[in-house]
């Protein structure tokens, strides 16, 4: 408990039980009396700030009855599973897969795509760097409203409205930006002078790129990877214009449209909410290091 | 592959000669563009030139489907300032929401990041806990918040009913007077994580003997904040400062899940009421226009950004 470092939120009040407290004995008591007052105070906020996923826990394990009668945030009389495979077999189950699909596609391409950019961007001596970088920036603060209409007639003339595909392509291009922003925060820290003296060897640019620069890399692409795959699983607005049909939604849409279907039915809607948000879950308690390195990357 | 033995490996497997054409290939000077060439045409043909197609389409009145556009100048600009009442509300409440987004979600994350900054036991776990909301979809985080505000069966209210506030319960998210501020709430649990990232990243770097230096100089938490830490996370504020705006004038996704702009409009943003003018209304004019009212405002407040990240190049 006394662990706690005198760095950060907690040196306020220490400091000055250190300067006032006569005794190291008494220092020490007012010190662990401290600490145990802010792990108190550290709890409770952390519980007030998952009150929404735990009811939402609760009520995806509690039958619909049960929820009218005793509201969301009660323990549950008995745990009903079935609410999951009821949820899943009434469209979450093909959401899902959508989802996979998209995610699982677009997540490779758009990396392998951003990091050669990224590449040229900082080891091909290439003149234009900047003026090209700062082009891609742009990307980044473009409301995916400006886009809408003529994106619209552009996938109309390629027939690719209303299919994965489409989608696809659309979210590799909204990609690069962050992307490349990224991969190039990270290629600029790789010494030259391994590129370098691989091209002294005769080393082809592209051999360099992957199998120098890219497995160097491996860091930032994971990075990227998860940034980029829980950014493209939860991408919304993209999804509701360019799909039409029911069977090609992807699981933020079809969320949306269960919940506006099955309004009552919130043991259901739980399920389906829970179902499609295990997978981030799983991403985030697996890699979560990650997400710092990867945010990190962008900034600087 | 290559990580585990080493990139010196690699260049010694690779020492071999080029043969003379792959050399000519090498010597091509536009070789950099082709390792380019898959991301930017990529990102020109579904980003860049959308864009400023839309831009172009703001000056014409179509229904997207005619195949005549009527060129109409910056009526469809003058026509949103004087004659769409709706409009007002969406940018209002975008005003709101970017006020409140500023405020909120940046304070929180930096009182956040100050707490957890210190190694302690289970500092980890506190971080994973507040980041969290932050994976989640918007379109999931307006789900859930939306049985939170159920009238009846909602724990907002139910809350307000057990600590005995009966005359604060509302009917949250269908009150023309107050909706819009429930939706900032609940996107506000969601945004709170990135600033507490950016700020954790930030503290770190300021080395810990500046501290130590003042404390044995005799200043308390309150001087050192203000004197040490708080101008050292000067280019982090900024950053987290455009980031959370950039961000809070895209929301689009949670109206959609909670409120699909109701009651009666008072929920609409610029981004949402886009939306509706062009496809529900089929005003793809005026609806472009929205969209570059949209971009224009958030390029005010993207500009030190996009600055502070091409000075470092």
């Amino acid at each position: 408990m006394s662990q706690v470092s005198t760095r950060g939120g907690l040196t306020e009040g220490q400091g000055r039980a250190q300067r006032n407290s006569a005794s190291p004995a008494r220092r020490g008591r007012f010190r662990s009396a401290k600490a145990t007052i802010f792990y108190v105070a550290l709890i409770a906020a952390a519980l007030i700030w998952l009150m929404p996923v735990i009811t939402l826990v609760l009520t995806a394990l509690k039958d619909a009855g049960d929820f009218a009668v005793n509201g969301a945030f009660a323990l549950p009389k008995s745990i009903r599973w079935a609410n999951f495979s009821e949820a899943w077999q009434t469209g979450i189950g093909n959401y899902f897969w959508n989802s996979v699909i998209v995610t699982g596609i677009k997540v490779p391409l758009g990396i392998l795509i951003e990091s050669m950019a990224a590449f040229a961007l900082t080891h091909m001596h290439f003149r234009w760097a900047n003026k090209v970088f700062v082009y891609v920036l742009v990307g980044l603060i473009v409301p995916m409203q400006m886009t809408l209409v003529p994106l619209t007639l552009l996938l109309n003339a390629l027939n690719l409205i209303d299919t994965l595909t489409g989608l696809i392509i659309l979210y590799i291009g909204f990609g690069v930006p962050f992307g490349v922003l990224v991969m190039r925060g990270y290629f600029r820290t790789l010494p030259t002078a391994i590129i370098e003296a691989a091209r002294i060897d005769g080393c082809s640019w592209f051999r360099i790129f992957y199998r120098i620069a890219l497995p160097l890399a491996l860091p930032a692409v994971v990075s990227l990877c998860i940034l980029d795959g829980v950014a493209t699983w939860n991408e919304f607005i993209l999804a509701q214009i360019f799909l039409r049909s029911d069977e090609l939604r992807t699981l933020p849409l079809g969320l949306v449209q269960f919940s506006t279907q099955f309004s009552t039915q919130y043991d259901q809607l739980a399920a389906a909410v829970l179902i499609s948000v295990a997978p981030v879950m799983l991403v985030f308690l697996l890699f979560q290091r990650y997400f710092v390195a990867g945010m990190g990357g962008a900034v600087k | 592959m290559a990580l585990t033995t080493g990139p010196a490996d690699a260049i010694a497997a690779r020492s071999g000669r080029l043969s003379p054409a792959q050399r000519r290939i090498e010597r091509w000077r536009f070789l950099p563009w082709v390792f380019l060439a898959p991301a930017l045409v990529i990102y020109s043909v579904v980003v860049v030139y959308p864009m400023l197609y839309s831009t172009y389409l703001s000056l014409f009145r179509w229904d997207g489907v005619a195949p005549k556009k009527i060129f109409v100048g910056f009526q469809n600009y003058v026509t949103l300032l004087t004659h769409n009442e709706v409009f007002w509300i969406a940018l209002k409440n975008n005003a709101i929401w970017l006020l409140a987004a500023l405020l909120v979600p940046t304070s929180v994350g930096l009182g956040l990041a100050l707490m957890l900054n210190s190694r302690f036991r289970g500092s980890h776990i506190f971080r994973s806990i507040f980041y969290f909301p932050a994976v989640l979809s918007l379109a999931v985080v307006g789900l859930i918040w939306t049985w939170i505000y159920h009238p009846d069966l909602g724990l907002a209210n139910q809350f307000l009913d057990a600590v005995g506030l009966k005359i604060f319960k509302r009917n949250w998210l269908s009150d023309p007077q107050i909706a819009i501020y429930p939706v900032i709430l609940a996107a506000t649990w969601n945004a709170v994580g990135l600033p507490m990232l950016l700020f954790l990243a930030g503290l770190q770097t300021i080395p810990p003997e500046m501290h130590e230096a003042a404390k044995v100089e005799g200043a308390g938490p309150m001087r050192r904040f203000v004197y040490i830490t708080f101008p050292l996370l000067r280019e982090t504020t900024l950053i987290v400062l455009a980031i959370t705006s950039i961000n809070a004038l895209k929301a689009y996704d949670i109206i959609y899940a909670m409120t699909n702009g109701g009651p009666a409009n008072r929920t609409q943003l610029l981004s949402t009421w886009m939306y509706f003018l062009t496809y529900n209304y089929n005003e793809v004019g005026l609806g472009t226009a929205i969209a570059v009212v949209l971009f224009s405002l958030t390029l005010i407040f993207a500009i030190p950004y996009i600055r502070l990240m091409t000075r470092k190049v």
